[in-house]
């Protein structure tokens, strides 16, 4: 489970064009839920994500996963326990290397690493198995690049690598946003899919406030670098973008407005 | 041309080979532009030819110097991983700090290796002549070089910085250290640079301080002039293609050199082999083109 | 476009072809293969006294002798190949000037006669075991001049001279040896050297301009680096009024104060001499290796006056040439 304790980070502290991104975020996540993250722009999102996975040290705050204080700790080293989709399909993958390399890469994700084969035949069939449920034909194409695969594909293949391995917490960032509508229904799907199957703990960050209330266990807004909104269970389920935008009102005495999170 | 500057040329593209595979690694791979190489591969000279001088069997001192090589590499990514200085600076630093390291390794700007035994005196069968045997034993050890890296590059830690080179966001995020590898990938390089001059010192006749200038060009030349004969995105074909390169690149030079009954002179020499590596680039595209048009 | 393409691919062929099936010399014509590391003045006054002296001789490039030269452009691994090819040519000697050359060509073969010229110390290098006929197939001309000598010369033009400086790039194995020996040498006779290195002819005004106010006179060897850009040299000694003697006499018309020395034409003449002889059937094994042997003494009274300095009548009686 993630727990996320009094965060603090701050962009170019002391200039004029200092930016207080996070301004004592606290946020908790029990093992096995799924919980999406909206807010406008600004609002801290994916600095919030970026430090949990370690891209970015914040200023002051814990950040600990089942108990451990990773706070200090490089990308690397809490990759054993965070996996992570990026929003841009290029930027999750290596676009020089094969579907199985790229596989086998995240098949060591958090391991230590030798000098053995990277590819081995067993993990091939592996491969082609989880690769079949994504019905893309993509189990046939192992040693293609994966440069040579659509952007939707790439998310796809993606998701599944993150899966490969066990980890504490599963972090989507925006994950959908660079795709088309349909395909972006696909991946959807496909995540609550990977989730459910695997019992991921999983924090999806999403732009769009449809996409939050329908998907996941949980949803969080956020707002100038704080959590402002905590929505589950009962109350959540019967809950629309309207009844969010009215709670949001009453919450900060002021009106919601980011045109993109209202219309998407 | 005749047998010998044929074999000439090939026992020097060998060489040059090593320098090409090492440069490969540093830029094609880990897309680190590393001009170390003009330092290292004098390095590898010096030291194999200081140590040969003062009595050491001339396997021990090239394997010293292919180490030694290994730790140039080492501290021009510590360099860039560890201080944060930018690459391409980081190997300046290093290229030029090298020089006088090599002054003082060698003691003097030359150290002589005629008289001395050598790798290829030593393994030198009576049956073959030199100018045969060098370019064979050459040959063995570059093939061996080459199914070693294509062997390494496949295993966990090699995928490991290949994805280093590729998208290291992306490498961190599946656990690689990153900065290690980059150390990693640097030290092999050099050191295959290093072997190369410490065994260009041996069939020369010595290490010169200067031996080193324009070694970064030369083997830049053969990435490039071996990814144009030999167009593959698979690594195992792509270290085959840099040995092309070298080799291809030193028979043109050796075509320079042979070329003044046209009543080209010495100085044309550069010039007709630029002439010649541009013909190298440029006739794939054409061919592409001639043979595609001839299909319909 | 196509027809450029038609034309290129197969001329491409042809010229390669061309190349590969060059023939070699004819075997009565006598073959003379020159090689220099690298394009510069001195050592291509090397070339030309070779070629002069085998003029003299009767051999004249064209008409009775196949000359052949090719320059390492200052790279290595070209020197290496260009030994290898020289060596496949099988001329009737091959000529090796300066040592990185001298040392790929002598590597490269046992029984082709070589000829090295403007090499300071051949046996360090090496290229031979002693300056005594060594029996083997390589004999030359080495540009060492004795420093006792030279130091002389420093002293008849600075009497009261006590420091003497010295540029040189530390990347040449002659100038290295030439440092090293006339360190010892001045300390014998109560001076000092102050070196100042310069790797590369850009570095040679900026070193001589560290040795203002160091020094009482600058003396420079055959360094290639220094000898290629002497005039920043000359700068340097007229604006700090700094005198300066070099090894090499062409150096004395360029600005020095005087030199006593071989002008490389003259090497490239007594190297020239010793082709010849083997030319006409003498094995260079029973050749032995010499040192520059005509010494001249060249002045430049006006270069003295502008650095502060009177040449004595003495030395000027002495000259060989008096520089106008």
């Amino acid at each position: 489970m993630l727990q996320a304790q009094d965060l603090h980070m701050t962009f170019n502290a002391a200039t004029p064009i200092e930016t207080r991104a996070l301004r004592g975020m606290s946020l908790e996540i029990p093992s096995g839920q799924f919980v999406t993250v909206i807010g406008s722009n600004g609002a801290g999102k994916s600095t919030f994500l970026n430090a949990i996975s370690g891209d970015m040290p914040v200023d002051s705050g814990r950040i600990a996963i089942d108990g451990v204080d990773v706070t200090r700790q490089p990308v690397w080293q809490r990759a054993n326990q965070v996996a992570r989709v990026f929003q841009d399909p290029m930027a999750g993958t290596c676009e020089d290397l094969t579907i199985e390399e790229n596989m086998a890469l995240a098949q060591l994700r958090g391991v230590r690493r030798g000098f053995g084969r990277a590819v081995r035949a067993s993990m091939r069939a592996g491969f082609r198995e989880r690769l079949a449920t994504l019905g893309l034909g993509l189990e046939m194409r192992l040693g293609d690049r994966i440069g040579l695969l659509s952007g939707g594909q790439r998310q796809a293949v993606s998701l599944l690598m993150a899966s490969l391995q066990p980890s504490r917490i599963l972090l989507l960032d925006e994950h959908t946003a660079a795709l088309d509508p349909r395909t972006a229904d696909f991946v959807l799907r496909l995540t609550a899919r990977i989730v459910s199957e695997n019992r991921l703990t999983t924090m999806m960050v999403t732009h769009s406030m449809r996409q939050a209330l329908d998907v996941g266990d949980r949803t969080v807004m956020l707002h100038q670098g704080q959590v402002v909104l905590d929505v589950s269970g009962e109350e959540r389920k019967g809950m629309d973008v309207r009844d969010l935008l009215a709670m949001f009102e009453k919450v900060r005495g002021e009106q919601l407005a980011d045109d993109a999170l209202l219309l998407g | 041309m005749s047998l010998f500057s044929l074999f000439g040329a090939l026992e020097i593209g060998l060489i040059f080979s090593l320098v090409a595979l090492g440069v490969f690694i540093s830029f094609r791979l880990l897309r680190f532009p590393d001009l170390t190489v003009d330092g290292s591969f004098p390095l590898g000279g010096a030291v194999a030819a200081v140590l040969i001088s003062r009595g050491l069997d001339p396997f021990s001192a090239t394997a010293i110097a292919t180490a030694a090589g290994a730790g140039a590499g080492l501290v021009t990514g510590w360099l860039h991983v560890r201080l944060r200085i930018m690459d391409l600076l980081a190997s300046i630093l290093m290229m030029i700090a090298l020089y006088s390291v090599n002054l003082r390794i060698m003691g003097k700007p030359n150290v002589p290796l005629i008289t001395e035994s050598t790798v290829f005196t030593v393994l030198q069968p009576d049956w073959l002549s030199d100018y045969l045997a060098r370019p064979a034993l050459l040959a063995i050890v570059v093939l061996a070089a080459k199914l070693l890296l294509d062997a390494f590059f496949a295993t966990e830690t090699g995928l490991a910085i290949r994805a280093t080179g590729s998208n290291p966001r992306m490498a961190r995020a599946q656990g690689v250290a990153t900065g290690a590898m980059i150390l990693c990938g640097m030290a092999v390089s050099n050191a295959l640079v290093a072997l190369a001059g410490a065994l260009f010192a041996q069939t020369q006749g010595g290490a010169d301080i200067s031996m080193g200038i324009g070694t970064i060009v030369i083997g830049l030349a053969a990435v490039i002039v071996g990814e144009s004969i030999l167009p593959s995105r698979r690594l195992v074909m792509l270290t085959l293609a840099v040995i092309l390169g070298a080799l291809a690149y030193r028979f043109f030079i050796a075509l320079a050199l042979n070329s003044d009954f046209i009543g080209l002179q010495a100085q044309d020499l550069n010039l007709v082999t630029a002439v010649l590596v541009t013909m190298a680039l440029v006739v794939p595209q054409f061919k592409r083109r001639w043979f595609g048009r001839k299909a319909r | 476009m196509s027809i450029a393409n038609k034309f290129f691919v197969p001329a491409t062929a042809v010229a390669a072809a061309m190349m590969l099936l060059a023939a070699p010399a004819r075997a009565q014509q006598k073959s003379v293969a020159v090689t220099a590391i690298v394009e510069h003045p001195a050592l291509d006054s090397v070339r030309d006294g070779v070629k002069d002296a085998l003029k003299q001789a009767g051999f004249e490039a064209g008409k009775n002798l196949k000359w052949q030269y090719q320059s390492a452009q200052g790279n290595n691994g070209t020197a290496a190949q260009i030994a290898r090819k020289f060596v496949g040519d099988r001329p009737d000697v091959i000529v090796a000037i300066a040592t990185p050359s001298a040392q790929a060509v002598v590597a490269a073969t046992k029984t082709v006669p070589v000829v090295y010229s403007a090499v300071t110390d051949p046996v360090a290098a090496q290229l031979v075991s002693s300056m005594n006929p060594t029996g083997g197939n390589i004999t030359g001309v080495s540009d060492l001049l004795a420093l006792d000598k030279q130091i002389d010369l420093i002293q008849q033009v600075v009497p009261a001279a006590k420091r003497v400086g010295m540029v040189y790039s530390p990347g040449e194995a002659n100038s290295v040896v030439v440092v090293k020996e006339i360190k010892e040498l001045l300390a014998k006779r109560g001076m000092t050297l102050v070196e100042a290195a310069a790797p590369r002819t850009i570095d040679v005004a900026s070193a001589a301009r560290s040795l203002v106010g160091k020094v009482d006179v600058i003396y420079t060897n055959t360094d290639n680096n220094v000898v290629s850009a002497y005039e920043a040299l000359v700068k340097v000694g007229n604006d700090a009024k700094i005198p300066l003697v070099a090894s090499d006499t062409d150096s004395v018309k360029r600005g020095a104060v005087a030199a006593l020395g071989i002008s490389y034409h003259d090497l490239g003449m007594q190297t020239g001499r010793i082709v010849v002889r083997i030319l006409k059937g003498e094995a260079p094994g029973t050749i032995a290796s010499e040192t520059s042997s005509r010494l001249e003494l060249h002045v430049n009274p006006t270069a003295a006056a502008r650095q502060g300095v009177v040449l004595s009548s003495a030395l000027m009686g002495s000259a060989a040439h008096v520089v106008k």
